[in-house]
């Protein structure tokens, strides 16, 4: 749904195709600070969803996707059967933060407070210590990665409760729970700090680019290309490596492989 | 045909028409003409003809291919699992009512300690997050090897330093506190560093506080909550038990998709040896037997333990419905245990079961580890709930402004009006998306918090995000299109039952309403119609403004259920088709959901039409 197209004024054109949460803010800075660097590239990025990164691929629409989680069996399985050769690059963490309203007198949750509220076990607030009131909870939609991932960090593979909403994406979560003092909801760590929101530390460990993976609720983000890459492609994601490359994931919100600990 | 005659300019159907010799792909070039015109009028019906035959094509392969994956879901054992593991899940419904009826109670008790911590711990969020920046860059030059220069780590802290002061004196005074204990407070939090790993003294002797409360609460109302406690804990032998299973069902369901994606494409499922796989989980029936007696004894022993009344009328309550909910919750229970032994993962999966698990499902669940489900009901009832609020909405408004300008209006007034309401046609649906998000949403929801409003069922709301939201907003796309109708079909009445009505000496307003409105209600009835044909395949709207709940509404609240989110046949669609891959059962799902969509409009579209053929007969 969010995307950035750049206009094709150079000669290689890289197209990334993939999830939201790489595909809204990090990618586009990054090929902004790379085609200062490297000149003649241009880059097409369309982010509608982790899935579509090996869809696409697949298909040959893009140089390379970005996933939020690691390729599915069926998925490689699928490159294998075409013949293909599927390369993982683990380019940063990414910290799922789970944000109430700023009213909320909760702000700390057990993780199994949030299995049970994300299911749909615990119905009202005054379960977990906070004022009556019945829980609304939103997540993302079934595209995204976030929303599996968040299924396979923190509510062991259980289903979303029917009294969840699916929200188009980041931002609409956190306005949502910014205006609904009974809300509750999940984001990357770079979406955080929205007005009207605050952030809930879970078991006492904060989210932060400091300790991720003391946080229960953090996961790598992968880019994804076909074979081994060469060319641009090559520069480019030793480009995300580089100390610039590294400086604009931190300043995004997400956490660089190396400062991962 | 005869030459026309000739003038300056001769007109177009004249020389179109004109009878020459040349002929056109061997006709005669009036023919050609006359294919040409006719040509173009058929495409529509080609068009058509192909959309339905494409959603069709696509649609109809949804019946085998959903067929195989619940084949899959009974022969792998999931189903198996899901027997005992539905049920059971809503023992956490009573868990929650217990709960929350311990948390009243205590909250009696606690109540003040509670809001003192929360207050002072709030101010203290509150500098940190002001201060984030700062409080980044210090730990970061704190951890760095090799150190950072002790004076660039003094002007980090001064820097941290006045940031904390400035924010701090900021901070207003909390109410759960005295003055002197929030300027205490302010003293304390001015030096919060990252450096010093404890909580300012008073935080912790609040916290301390807050804890003594607690105990005395958990003391005060011991057995509620040891039998709270009991009562959650009853099902942890059988929950294990069936995860053990759940996993191995898994297992086995992975198998089948890999051999699936191996071969590339659909496997006979007797390659595959089911009945292997599926006696690990049949032969444990006596134990799972025995897990439902002893958690149904352990629930029973813990709702006996219940003492009579929680701390708080409402406690109390929650109290009243949990025992009588537990009965029957234990009744299924044990239903669904005897049953266990009857269940065949052989019995074969007929069309009928598929049709029925998607026109009467309750649940649509994608993208899931367990199981996808295609049930289409809840969509149904969000689609249909809210064209018929829309069409509520879209009624009253459309048929009075068309009887006024229709009869009423001043001709200066006609030409201003009419334009006006037709114009909102123009207005793209995704721009009224936005303004329901973002201003219709928080305007209905700040009037549903007005206290001399709160007899109005369902205020004060909690989604800003809902389906009156959306029902608004759809209802004012409807207006045009019933305003139009409904005015033509006024317009339609004789002349004469208007002049005979005038003679009978009936005044303005009789005529209007026994005669007009009486003679165009076919036409009416078919404007409301159109608007609901209109209102029920709409996207945009719904998808950004429903709020997207998949749940069958909760009718039980009454009249209120119409402020509760809700997804909608249209919203899935739009939502879910980007992502999935061509020709998975999800995909085709979403293309049977199409159909169905399709089907209502011409079904609506089509009673419209009767409305108007019996209207025109009735006119002649």
């Amino acid at each position: 749904m969010l995307g950035t197209t750049v206009p094709a004024a150079a000669q290689t054109t890289l197209r990334l195709r993939g999830s939201d949460t790489l595909g809204a803010k990090l990618l586009p800075q990054m090929a902004e600070a790379f085609k200062k660097q490297a000149g003649r590239v241009s880059f097409d990025i369309a982010a509608e969803g982790s899935s579509t990164a090996f869809t696409n691929l697949l298909t040959d629409s893009a140089e390379i996707g970005m996933s939020s989680r690691k390729v599915k069996p069926d998925e490689s399985a699928e490159f294998r059967l075409k013949g293909r050769d599927l390369r993982e690059f683990e380019i940063a963490w990414d910290v799922i933060v789970i944000i109430v309203n700023k009213d909320n007198p909760v702000s700390d949750l057990k993780k199994k407070e949030v299995l049970q509220i994300f299911s749909g076990d615990i119905r009202d607030w005054s379960e977990v210590g906070g004022n009556p009131g019945l829980i609304s909870i939103y997540t993302r939609n079934t595209s995204s990665g976030t929303y599996k991932d968040f299924m396979d960090l923190a509510m062991k593979k259980r289903e979303y409760g029917t009294n969840s909403q699916k929200m188009a994406g980041n931002e609409q979560i956190a306005a949502e729970v910014g205006a609904n003092p009974h809300g509750i909801g999940y984001l990357g760590l770079a979406y955080a700090h929205a007005k009207g929101t605050k952030i809930v530390t879970i078991e006492g460990a904060i989210p932060s680019t400091a300790d991720v993976k003391k946080y229960p609720y953090a996961r790598p983000t992968f880019l994804y290309t076909n074979g081994e890459p060469t060319g641009t492609t090559r520069q480019f994601i030793d480009f995300c490596y580089s100390p610039v490359g590294e400086a604009i994931v931190t300043k995004v919100g997400f956490v660089p492989k190396s400062r991962a600990k | 045909m005869k030459d026309p005659v000739p003038t300056s300019r001769q007109p177009l159907g004249s020389l179109l028409l004109k009878s020459q010799r040349r002929s056109v792909l061997g006709l005669e070039k009036q023919r050609a003409i006359r294919l040409f015109f006719a040509g173009n009028s058929s495409v529509a019906i080609v068009v058509l003809v192909l959309i339905m035959l494409f959603l069709l094509r696509e649609g109809m392969d949804f019946l085998p291919t959903y067929r195989h994956e619940l084949e899959i879901y009974r022969r792998a054992g999931l189903e198996f699992c899901d027997i005992l593991d539905r049920p059971l899940a809503e023992h956490q419904q009573l868990c929650s009512k217990l709960r929350r009826a311990a948390s009243a109670s205590s909250n009696t008790i606690t109540q003040t300690a509670r809001s003192r911590r929360d207050a002072a711990y709030e101010q203290m969020r509150e500098v940190e997050e002001d201060t984030r920046l700062q409080r980044l860059a210090l730990t970061d030059a704190l951890a760095q090897v090799p150190p950072v220069a002790p004076d660039e780590l003094a002007r980090l802290r001064q820097e941290l330093h006045e940031a904390t002061l400035a924010t701090t004196t900021a901070l207003p005074q909390p109410a759960a506190l005295s003055p002197a204990e929030a300027q205490e407070l302010k003293q304390e939090l001015v030096l919060l560093s990252p450096e010093v790993p404890d909580l300012p003294p008073l935080l912790k002797a609040l916290s301390a506080d807050y804890i003594r409360v607690d105990m005395e609460a958990h003391t005060a109302f011991k057995p509620l909550v040891d039998a709270v406690e009991a009562f959650e804990a009853a099902p942890d032998k059988l929950h294990a038990l069936i995860d053990e299973m759940k996993n191995h069902a898994r297992e086995t369901k992975a198998h089948v998709t890999e051999i699936q994606n191996t071969e590339g494409g659909r496997p006979h499922l007797e390659k595959v040896d089911f009945a292997r796989n599926i006696t690990p989980l049949t032969t444990r029936i006596p134990e799972l037997n025995a897990k439902v007696a002893e958690y149904a004894l352990l629930a029973e022993k813990a709702a006996a333990a219940l003492p009579a009344k929680a701390g708080t009328p409402q406690g109390t309550e929650f109290l009243v419905e949990m025992r009588a909910q537990l009965p029957l919750h234990l009744a299924r229970v044990h239903e669904a245990a005897a049953g266990l032994a009857a269940w065949n993962f052989q019995k074969p999966v007929t069309y009928l079961d598929v049709i029925i698990a998607f026109f009467f499902g309750d649940a649509w669940i994608t993208n899931s580890s367990w199981q996808d489900f295609f049930g289409f009901v809840p969509l149904l009832a969000g689609s249909v709930l809210i064209a018929l609020i829309a069409v509520l909405i879209a009624t009253p408004v459309s048929v009075v402004a068309a009887i006024y300008t229709n009869q009423f209006a001043s001709a200066r007034e006609q030409e201003f009006i009419k334009p006006v309401i037709e114009f909102i046609q123009a207005i793209p649906s995704v721009v009224l998306g936005f303004i329901g998000i973002s201003l219709l949403g928080d305007a209905i929801k700040g009037v549903s918090e007005w206290s001399w409003l709160q007899w109005v069922p369902g205020f004060p709301i909690q989604e800003r995000l809902n389906m009156f939201n959306a029902a608004c907003l759809l209802a004012l796309m409807a207006v045009p299109t019933m305003y139009s109708l409904a005015e033509d079909s006024l317009n339609n009445v004789p002349r004469a039952y208007i002049d005979a009505s005038d003679a009978l000496g009936a005044t303005k307003l009789q005529t209007v309403f026994c005669v007009i409105v009486p003679a165009a209600r076919s036409g009416i009835a078919a404007a409301v119609l159109l608007g609901l044909g209109r209102v029920i395949g709409e996207t945009m709207v719904v998808l950004l403004v429903a709020g997207n709940r998949i749940a069958i509404p909760d009718f039980s609240v009454g009249p209120g259920v119409i402020f509760q989110p809700a997804h909608t046949l249209t919203g899935i669609i739009a939502q879910e088709l980007g992502e999935v891959s061509r020709g998975s059962a999800h995909w085709q799902a979403l293309f049977m959901v199409g159909i169905v969509l399709f089907v209502i409009s011409l079904l609506v579209n089509w009673c419209a039409r009767a409305f108007v053929r019996s209207f025109e007969l009735f006119k002649s």
